[in-house]
């Protein structure tokens, strides 16, 4: 049954070239746009080198204050990282960071700006590098601040030259030099939990040992044990923010901190976010709006066309209608029509996308991004394509089900 | 002729409501886009308020010094760089400099009025530096150092807005938390953050660097901008450099142009318009696409008619009138609809931008939809038009 719809539903296609082309153009674009977009958002927070184990992870950003001064929104300082984050106990690791800040080298009188990321040796156990060559620096060069680096294969072209083996070799950065330790992959610009291209111990970095501030310019990477800890920690980290003791309750008298994946708390809670909630409702409703608007135009113009369509076979279906075959029947099949088409769309759209991808990728837009489809990406664009063709079939098969087989014999309006 | 067309589509409102909601959508897409568009070309004529070629920005952030050492350290580098004979000028700004993502703003009050007004701190070199003129008063001096009050100097939009009918040169403002701000002059436009964006009321606020003079008192700024003199290259910028890692040590010490940083900044002002035209361009070729197969259809299903209609003695050309005179009174309908949910914006003020621009993109809007109409309905009205009477009436 299903064999022979698939069969009329080709041959209808052939049978107007010009048609079939306008449907699909709407259709591959449309997904294609989807599709860019959902790689996009997935890029900056879904699973990807260095962070594969996402589900596993949670980030501590941002803390937020409140009070009689305003809002405060801003990093952690190392001393809100060291006697209040670093209490969690259900998590099985926890890797304390700065945020990157520019440096500069020189290279033959030319500058070579780089950005530096100050880490503990934890920092490579949470987080899965692919190394080149050499190895991260550990727990003993972090305790004696050693002055040591593993640096990104970009800067190491930049400035050993292209695939000249770095490891062992000095570097150096702001008038410091630091001996090269290991080599890994770029990371994307996006990933800004772990990007950098050059990282040194944390112990290197300076800051006042006697700042019992709150505020600085630190983060926070957990890695929990299993996905089921993650709500523990979650609980956890709420009963120490609890504790949290304000230096200065004139000013701000209410401290927020959540840990958090990032996109619920490093993207949707900066946009959206009030202290208390993530705003992570607010953010899919109005996702789903925009989604929504945006796919109305392309399905209304396929609507409009497939009901035209529909109308040249009204004599095929006056004559199954004559047949016996019901209303049911008759709106089945063409729905089955009509996603066949949208997959084939769908498909296009799927390979037109990872062209745009591609130069994206290759325009610079975001530094070091490796852009690319998944398999995820992939499901999200065939549940579109479905879903697509699902709401632009269902109109026109109930209208061609509603027409009388007499009139439609005689090739009637609808 | 035209009564007749509105009876025409009126009669087929149902099967043509598709068409007419495809229309209206476009409107509403187009008309969002060229909002933005003709927003930032309306901004784009107008004059910065500063020159930014041949001015180097360095950035300076330091570790744990206290902040008089910080200020010290400032003053001692500012007067080392403006010894290099390839400096003209040096000065220091707060963060919010231009072509940065970086904003300060305040409300400012006076006799009642009330604005949000942008504040950038900066020395008395400023002007100097990024060719700032003032329009009325004069640009902060040394006189200004005297303690209590802080010199002011206000733009003409906060002007317009706080002093619309007198001469705010010399005025004190008085607020309950803050020193005073006494208006020492007025500039007639600077607009940080570059070409793209309007015209916003801002103040600039003086800030005494002179460490020589004023040791402890002031604050410590993240910015020294440089003017250097015509013909200097960046191989100057390692000396720059040098000079500043002698002086700041340990300092994180970044030079950029600020050339470069327009160009960059630029780019992300243009990016939304960009991928919003492309993607709005697409819904509009779709739609036309999908308008001209379905005219074509329809057109072909009504040859008999026109048979009937040449038949009876119609000139082949007022057949072709007639179907595009259909195609644009349906376009009519959809644009009606959309003009209504248009003009909201200019009516209510939703996003502060002059009427001038909502205007001038509904009348884009509009033309373009209409052409793109009488575009899509040009092929198929032909072939209609070129039908004889006698094929026609055959076909029945």
């Amino acid at each position: 049954m299903l064999q022979n719809y698939l069969k009329i539903a080709w041959k209808v296609l052939l049978r107007r070239k010009f048609f079939t082309f306008i449907s699909l153009f709407g259709i591959s674009f449309t997904l294609m746009i989807l599709m860019v977009a959902t790689a996009m958002i997935d890029h900056v927070t879904g699973p990807a080198t260095p962070e594969k184990r996402l589900d596993r992870m949670l980030f501590v950003n941002f803390i937020k204050m409140t009070g009689k001064s305003g809002n405060m929104n801003t990093f952690p300082s190392y001393y809100y990282m060291n006697h209040y984050v670093k209490r969690l106990k259900t998590p099985e690791k926890i890797s304390v960071t700065t945020t990157f800040r520019g440096v500069n080298s020189y290279v033959n009188n030319k500058r070579l700006s780089l950005d530096l990321k100050f880490t503990d040796a934890n920092f490579w156990e949470v987080l899965d590098f692919n190394f080149l060559e050499g190895q991260p620096f550990n727990q003993q060069d972090q305790k004696n601040a050693n002055r040591v680096a593993v640096i990104t294969d970009h800067a190491r072209d930049q400035y050993f030259g292209p695939n000249v083996s770095a490891v062992g070799k000095y570097m150096v950065a702001d008038g410091i030099r630091y001996r090269v330790t290991g080599v890994v992959e770029d990371v994307s610009y996006s990933r800004f939990n772990s990007y950098a291209n050059i990282w040194v111990p944390l112990s290197t970095a300076p800051y006042n040992k006697d700042d019992t501030g709150l505020t600085g310019s630190y983060m926070a990477i957990i890695l929990a044990d299993s996905k089921a800890d993650i709500p523990k920690i979650k609980e956890e980290y709420q009963s120490i923010v609890k504790q949290v003791k304000l230096p200065n309750p004139k000013e701000f008298d209410k401290f927020y901190s959540h840990t958090e994946s990032i996109l619920e708390g490093t993207i949707v809670r900066q946009l959206l976010g009030d202290g208390e909630n993530s705003g992570m409702g607010k953010f899919i409703a109005i996702i789903s709006v925009v989604v929504f608007l945006f796919m109305l135009m392309p399905t209304i113009n396929l609507v409009n066309i497939n009901v035209s369509r529909i109308m040249e076979r009204s004599s095929e279906i006056g004559v199954r209608k004559a047949f016996g075959a019901s209303s049911n029947t008759l709106i089945g099949q063409f729905l089955v029509e009509n996603i066949f088409l949208t997959l084939i769309g769908g498909l296009l759209g799927f390979l037109l996308s990872a062209l745009v991808l591609e130069i994206i990728a290759d325009s610079g837009l975001i530094p070091y991004a490796q852009l690319g489809l998944n398999i995820r990406v992939f499901g999200i664009g065939l549940g579109l394509s479905l879903i697509f063709g699902f709401i632009s079939g269902v109109y026109p098969a109930y209208k061609m089900s509603k027409l009388q087989a007499v009139q439609a014999l005689k090739g009637g309006q609808v | 002729m035209i009564r007749h067309l509105f009876t025409l589509i009126w009669n087929r409102k149902k099967s043509n409501f598709l068409m007419i909601t495809e229309i209206f959508f476009s409107f509403i897409v187009l008309f969002g886009v060229l909002s933005l568009a003709f927003f930032y070309l309306d901004n784009y004529r107008k004059p910065l308020g500063f020159e930014y070629d041949r001015v180097w920005v360095m950035n300076m952030r330091w570790n744990q010094e206290k902040p008089e050492e910080v200020r010290n350290i400032q003053y001692r580098l500012k007067q080392q760089l403006k010894s290099n004979p390839e400096v003209a000028q040096v000065a220091l700004a707060a963060s919010n400099i231009p072509y940065t993502m970086n904003t300060s703003n305040t409300g400012f009050n006076y006799n009642n009025r009330f604005t949000m007004a942008d504040w950038f701190t900066v020395d008395k070199d400023f002007a100097e530096v990024m060719q700032v003129d003032v329009a009325a008063g004069r640009w902060f001096t040394t006189e200004d150092n005297a303690a209590g009050t802080k010199a002011i100097i206000i733009n003409q939009a906060l002007r317009n807005e706080i002093f619309p009918d007198e001469n705010p040169v010399g005025k004190v403002i008085r607020e309950k938390d803050n020193p005073d701000r006494k208006i020492v002059g007025v500039v007639e436009i600077f607009r940080q953050k570059g070409e793209y964006s309007s015209d916003k009321p801002g103040y600039f606020e003086y800030l005494n660097t002179d460490y020589a003079s004023n040791g402890t008192a002031g604050g410590t700024l993240d910015n020294l901008m440089i003017r250097v003199k015509p013909g200097v290259t960046r191989a100057f910028e390692e000396k720059l450099m040098k000079q500043a890692s002698q002086i700041a040590q340990g300092w994180t010490i970044e030079i950029k142009t600020m050339n470069e940083m327009r160009t960059s900044d630029n780019k992300i002002t243009l990016i939304p318009l960009v991928i919003f035209s492309v993607v709005c361009g697409f819904l509009i070729l779709n739609v036309a696409l999908g308008l001209f197969g379905v005219l074509w259809y329809n057109i072909n299903r009504r040859i008999s008619e026109i048979g009937l209609r040449r038949a009876v003695g119609a000139a082949s050309g007022q057949v072709y009138r007639q179907f595009i005179g259909e195609v644009l009174v349906l376009a009519t309908f959809g644009i009606i609809i959309g003009i209504i949910i248009a003009l909201q914006f200019p009516l209510l003020q939703v996003f502060g931008v002059q009427t001038g621009v909502y205007v001038a993109a509904i009348l884009g809007s509009v033309l373009v939809i209409y052409l793109l109409a009488a575009g899509c309905a040009a092929y198929p009205s032909q072939q209609a038009a070129s039908i004889t009477p006698a094929t026609a009436l055959h076909e029945e």
